[in-house]
């Protein structure tokens, strides 16, 4: 080893945060930067749905408007930049209204399946014995589960006692139908995730400054939430994006063989909707799905991005 | 611990595993409601008294404690009871079903695994080089695109636009499909199966190249591999032998998880294609809540894949000395 004076930069970098550094990485990740974007776009499309889709959402009876123009099954062109279905809507503006529901898939499975796996996660390495080996059978029988099967038919079968279609929270309206696969996309989502942090947990339970709270006499309770839980962040956030991409794609996919919401025209509904058109209308196909990919695709990029700039065995 | 007692602790151990998976999905089934109402629900032709001719037939009358000990004595004896539509024997239609799925899968997992070791080693060796991005690429690509976007995107150009190769099913009989004009049954089986094999080749390609790509980015920064090339180890053997042998373990895992999925793995895309097999057979009957057609395929597949996680386990004990039986 040789000894040299640090660079300017290098001091500067030591004295960042380390969430500072992590931006500072990230910010050198191309493609990241990319998928952030992306996403900051689907944000923006979803929060101005009303204002840019040329035509309102569907029930609204001027949803099929191209219809009553003699305009249904067009191909793309300035008027209906997707073109328009065989039962005559646009399916640019469907395409733009159902980004709202697509985040809101996002963010809910998210919620949902981080808070479980993080939860189980760090109970099951922190206490061990009894009390992680009651967990991971429990998890390993969730890992077992032939998962997309029983999405499929768990959505089928719950979504047979919705009497309202949606609910009305603080003047929101929220798909029932929709709520319920994203509980079920949690709940068959987060076992694997509870496993990788099960392992952090076990690492960092013998690190000196664990042992060192244990011994000024912190309860189980603070350690978990005030030591481990920060140090675990950086993986969870990781997580986290890539949980967003595929709680997507799984959602289209259940939507888009016939077990998605009825009442909440979503890209994959809008894809199994037309698919019988296949053949003359590949449109309204290729547009949504182009959707799906492209937001998962920029969900994938932030994870792989942020998984460079937060993971600490990489840093150089 | 012996091999033999380690399997027969593991088989044992899947009993409880497979009771309280099928317990699961009875109760959720029959707790949905009455499946003779829900299937003749669109029917307005049918009299009370043939459903209830029919609830006798398929035994629903009995408290449901009663039919899912019935379900399980047939289920111990290898008989799934009747579809509800149709009243074909479970059995028969899965056995009819499972050899396409199997087809589909085994060559597009194998096809898979064996391009992913070449381009996940490159790509690890020249790290950061024009060959890596692309690979890299492809592979994020693969894990982002929805399965049944790719298939219709396929189909529309090489069935609909170009018209080169057949766009649903697994067989074209009788009108068999012409590859350069020749016809004959074996041709036409290869060309059904070329473009759901690309899809699902596709699809479990990108999560091994990622894999393997960064299990070799580890393996390849250890001082074993530097000792190796310093003692002229020609390069090859230092990639093929002694790194990958450390880097492949993960991907075995893989292999292992998606030959035991693999009788699930594919429902999107044998819908998208049209494909007669197990996970179409899956979907239809959910929708149409065929209850014992569906027990039927969830056991199947549940068994599979408790076998194929016993067999992973074994391999791994024995390509990887780190790991014992025990």
């Amino acid at each position: 080893m040789n000894l040299r004076r640090r660079s300017d930069k290098e001091i500067k970098e030591r004295g960042a945060s380390q969430w500072a550094v992590a931006w500072r990485r990230f910010k050198k990740h191309r493609s990241g930067l990319v998928g952030l974007g992306m996403i900051i776009v689907l944000l923006t499309i979803a929060a101005f749905h009303n204002v840019i889709a040329p035509y309102p959402a569907r029930p609204h009876p001027d949803a099929f408007k191209p219809l009553y123009e003699g305009e249904s099954a067009q191909p793309p062109s300035w008027k209906h930049p997707f073109g328009t279905t065989v039962m005559g809507t646009d399916v640019f503006s469907e395409v733009i209204h159902g980004s709202i529901y697509t985040i809101y898939v996002a963010v809910a499975v998210t919620i949902i399946s981080m808070a479980l796996s993080v939860g189980v996660g760090i109970v099951s390495g922190y206490f061990g014995r009894l009390v992680d080996d009651v967990l991971m059978r429990i998890t390993e029988v969730f890992l077992v589960f032939p998962s997309l099967l029983f999405i499929l038919l768990f959505s089928r079968i719950y979504q047979l006692g919705v009497a309202e279609p949606f609910w009305n929270v603080f003047g929101i309206k929220i798909p029932v139908g929709l709520t319920i696969v994203v509980v079920i996309v949690s709940i068959f989502g987060w076992a694997s995730y509870a496993r990788v942090i099960r392992g952090e947990v076990l690492r960092m339970k013998e690190c000196e400054f664990i042992q060192a709270a244990k011994s000024l006499g912190a309860s189980s309770r603070w350690i978990m939430l005030r030591h481990i839980f920060p140090n675990i962040l950086p993986q969870v956030i990781v997580l986290a994006t890539l949980t967003m991409a595929s709680a997507v794609l799984v959602e289209a996919a259940v939507s888009f063989l016939g077990f998605g919401d009825p009442n909440t025209i979503t890209w994959g509904r809008l894809m199994e909707e037309s698919l019988q058109d296949l053949s003359t209308v590949w449109w309204a196909e290729v547009f949504p799905g182009l959707a799906v990919f492209l937001t998962v695709l920029a969900f994938n990029l932030v994870g792989d991005g942020l998984s460079d700039a937060l993971n600490p065995r990489l840093r150089e | 611990m012996g091999l033999a007692k380690y399997i027969i602790r593991r088989t044992i151990y899947m009993v409880p595993l497979i009771i309280g998976i099928s317990l699961v999905s009875f109760l959720v089934m029959y707790a949905a409601g009455d499946p003779i109402q829900l299937a003749t629900a669109g029917n307005p032709s049918i009299t009370e008294a043939q459903r209830q001719f029919l609830r006798e037939y398929y035994g629903l009358n009995d408290p449901i404690p009663i039919q899912y000990l019935r379900w399980l004595d047939h289920f111990i004896h290898g008989d799934f009871g009747k579809s509800l539509y149709g009243g074909r024997p479970v059995n028969e239609i899965i056995s009819s079903l499972i050899w396409e799925t199997a087809k589909l899968q085994i060559i597009s997992i194998l096809l898979a695994f064996f391009i992913s070791i070449p381009a996940g080693v490159y790509s690890a060796v020249k790290q950061r080089s024009a060959a890596d991005y692309t690979v890299s690429s492809i592979a994020i690509f693969g894990i982002s695109v929805p399965v049944f976007w790719f298939g219709i995107v396929l189909i529309l150009i090489f069935s609909y636009h170009l018209g080169w190769l057949p766009s649903a099913g697994a067989h074209g009989a009788p009108y068999l499909w012409p590859v350069f004009g020749i016809k004959n049954e074996f041709l036409d089986e290869l060309a059904h199966l070329v473009l759901p094999v690309t899809v699902l080749t596709f699809a479990n390609l990108a999560y091994n190249v990622r894999l393997l790509r960064a299990g070799m980015l580890e393996v390849l920064r250890q001082d074993y591999i530097m000792a190796a090339r310093a003692s002229g180890i020609p390069e090859r053997k230092v990639l093929y032998k002694y790194a990958l042998k450390n880097a492949i373990t993960p991907l075995l895992t893989l292999l292992g998880l998606s030959i035991g999925g693999m009788l699930a793995g594919a429902p999107v895309t044998e819908t998208v294609f049209s494909w007669p097999g197990l996970g179409r057979a899956y979907v239809t009957a959910s929708l149409r809540l065929d209850f014992p057609l569906i027990m039927g395929i969830t056991m199947i597949i549940t068994i599979m894949i408790l076998i194929a996680n016993l067999i992973t386990d074994l391999v791994y004990a024995w390509v990887d000395p780190r790991v014992t039986i025990d």
